[in-house]
């Protein structure tokens, strides 16, 4: 993954496809909040996208029909594969994060729900690929019928899916 | 914990986007690294980067494969028969090193840093007109995947055997010094036990139905990803491996002293408990993921590049390994391995 380091800017900021831009403005917000969800870290967040963006633009025409779903599907594959990679917060990292959770201003609440956040991003790491992306989809907000577009499903079986990943993350807490 | 404390955890913040700074980052980036834009024109599911990753470490699981054998000194025994099927991270390292000897996709140039291949019976591919005569010629049933096959995967089946193969390598301490020399590295001395020691390799007979391949008689390919099949399913004969003169301690001993190899293949590798019946398959650490599967009852393996869209299952069951692989999600890879039959 790209590093966040600040640029040095020798060379001049490429010219970029019109198409591109468009599809970048319209799916960026997207793009990290579904890498948000997984992570729960707006750097990496943003670290992920932009290196499915750049997977993206080396690979694939700006314009395909399946653009905005390749982008879903690889933001959600991509988090996961940093979240599987980066192993456990310390509790110390993740008792940094309490200050920022704004629904929770009393600290006994905020480090409940800060270890909430840990186990369900655990549960998450340890969910089959599937039921993970599904989930991570599905509160990032992303309609069924985008879901059903990024995983390649019928749209009609995005509930059945979403329930029966549900009932595993379930399972994981038991 | 309920749905609403999982929705809570999941969604209660939201990132704090800026578009445009994102934007001004990835012109910056493309213009660093030099990346140009697709200019192919839009297909549905393009060949993604694994496939080109999974045929470059391709080679060097044959190397690992050798090397992680085992043998009883001053017997001819089978010393390898997979059972099971086990995941090895191979990183953009690991290929550069183990595969420097291979200049090429031949099995005899890449193993001959490591002493001298030769083929007693070699793979005939050929291409036969339907499943039954497939069978006909590989001498089992080949399974065929149920209908309907997924999205995407369309056109006409095209059915490809190949012969039971053997082939022999003699490990030799002067071609592994020579080989060495030449490119101009350093690697471990062979062990004396080793030097001479014979492996013998059998593999196959093979079947193969591809869907989506360029029919090179064809002036036009409807439904193809450019001549690159859209769903392979592999079966074969379990290969099997003899051995007159090497344990699979000092084999995989030997694999471990090769310089460059990444930590993570080397405890891969350390991990494997049965070496004599478990198949390492390479998966390129930077590009894919992979997890065990349950697949015909049985325990397989799931590598998927790390987009989602293109997939493989490799499992073995009744003295047979099966395999099918394609650009599809991991759930339609595992549908179509479900219904063979």
């Amino acid at each position: 993954m790209e590093a966040t380091a600040p640029e040095h800017g020798r060379e001049a900021p490429a010219q970029l496809p019109t198409a591109f831009e468009r599809l970048f403005r319209a799916e960026y917000p997207r793009v990290v909040r579904v890498a948000f969800r997984v992570l729960a870290d707006q750097d990496e967040a943003e670290d992920v996208a932009q290196d499915v963006f750049l997977s993206f633009y080396r690979a694939h025409p700006a314009t395909a029909e399946y653009a905005a779903a390749w982008l879903h599907a690889a933001a959600a594959h991509t988090a996961l594969n940093a979240l599987r990679s980066r192993g456990r917060r310390t509790t110390r990292e993740a008792a940094h994060a309490i200050p920022e959770d704004a629904a929770s201003p009393d600290p006994a609440d905020a480090v409940a729900v800060a270890e909430t956040r840990d186990e369900v991003r655990a549960i998450l790491a340890r969910l089959s690929e599937r039921d993970a992306v599904l989930l991570t989809l599905r509160y990032a907000g992303l309609s069924y019928a985008e879901i059903a577009g990024a995983i390649d499903v019928r749209a009609s079986s995005v509930g059945t899916l979403l329930r029966r990943a549900e009932d595993a993350f379930r399972r994981e807490l038991a | 914990m309920n749905a609403h404390d999982i929705e809570r955890a999941l969604a209660s913040r939201e990132p704090t986007t800026d578009t445009e700074q994102g934007l001004e980052r990835f012109r910056a980036r493309v213009a660093r690294e030099g990346v140009q834009p697709v200019v192919a024109p839009a297909r549905r599911r393009p060949p993604t980067r694994w496939l080109q990753a999974l045929a470059a470490a391709a080679a060097v699981v044959l190397v690992a494969s050798a090397l992680a054998l085992s043998g009883v000194a001053g017997t001819v025994l089978t010393i390898f028969e997979p059972k099971s099927v086990t995941a090895v991270p191979v990183t953009q390292a690991d290929l550069a090193q183990l595969g420097s000897a291979c200049r090429g996709a031949h099995l005899e140039e890449c193993l001959g840093a490591y002493g001298t291949f030769a083929w007693t019976t070699p793979p005939q591919p050929s291409e036969v007109r339907s499943l039954a005569a497939a069978s006909a010629a590989a001498g089992f049933a080949v399974l065929a995947p149920a209908a309907p096959l997924p999205q995407g995967v369309t056109g006409a089946t095209r059915y490809g055997v190949i012969n039971r193969s053997t082939a022999t390598f003699s490990f030799s301490a002067d071609a592994a010094r020579a080989a060495a020399a030449k490119a101009g590295r350093t690697i471990p001395p062979l062990p004396k036990n080793m030097d001479g020691a014979k492996l013998t390799i059998t593999g196959g007979p093979a079947a193969i139905q591809v869907w989506g391949a360029a029919d090179p008689a064809a002036t036009t390919t409807p439904n193809t990803l450019g001549g690159i099949p859209t769903l392979i399913v592999g079966q074969a004969k379990a290969p099997t491996v003899t051995s007159d003169g090497v344990t699979v301690d000092e084999l995989r001993g030997y694999l471990l002293q090769q310089p460059g190899l990444s930590p993570q293949l080397a405890a891969a590798l350390r991990a494997i408990t049965d070496p004599s019946s478990t198949l390492p398959v390479p998966v390129p650490a930077e590009l894919a993921i992979s997890h065990p599967v349950k697949v015909q009852g049985v325990d397989g393996l799931f590598i998927g590049d790390s987009t989602g869209l293109g997939g493989a299952v490799i499992w073995q069951k009744d003295g047979m390994m099966f395999e099918v692989l394609g650009s599809l999600t991991e759930t339609q890879v595992l549908a179509v391995a479900n219904s063979l039959k």
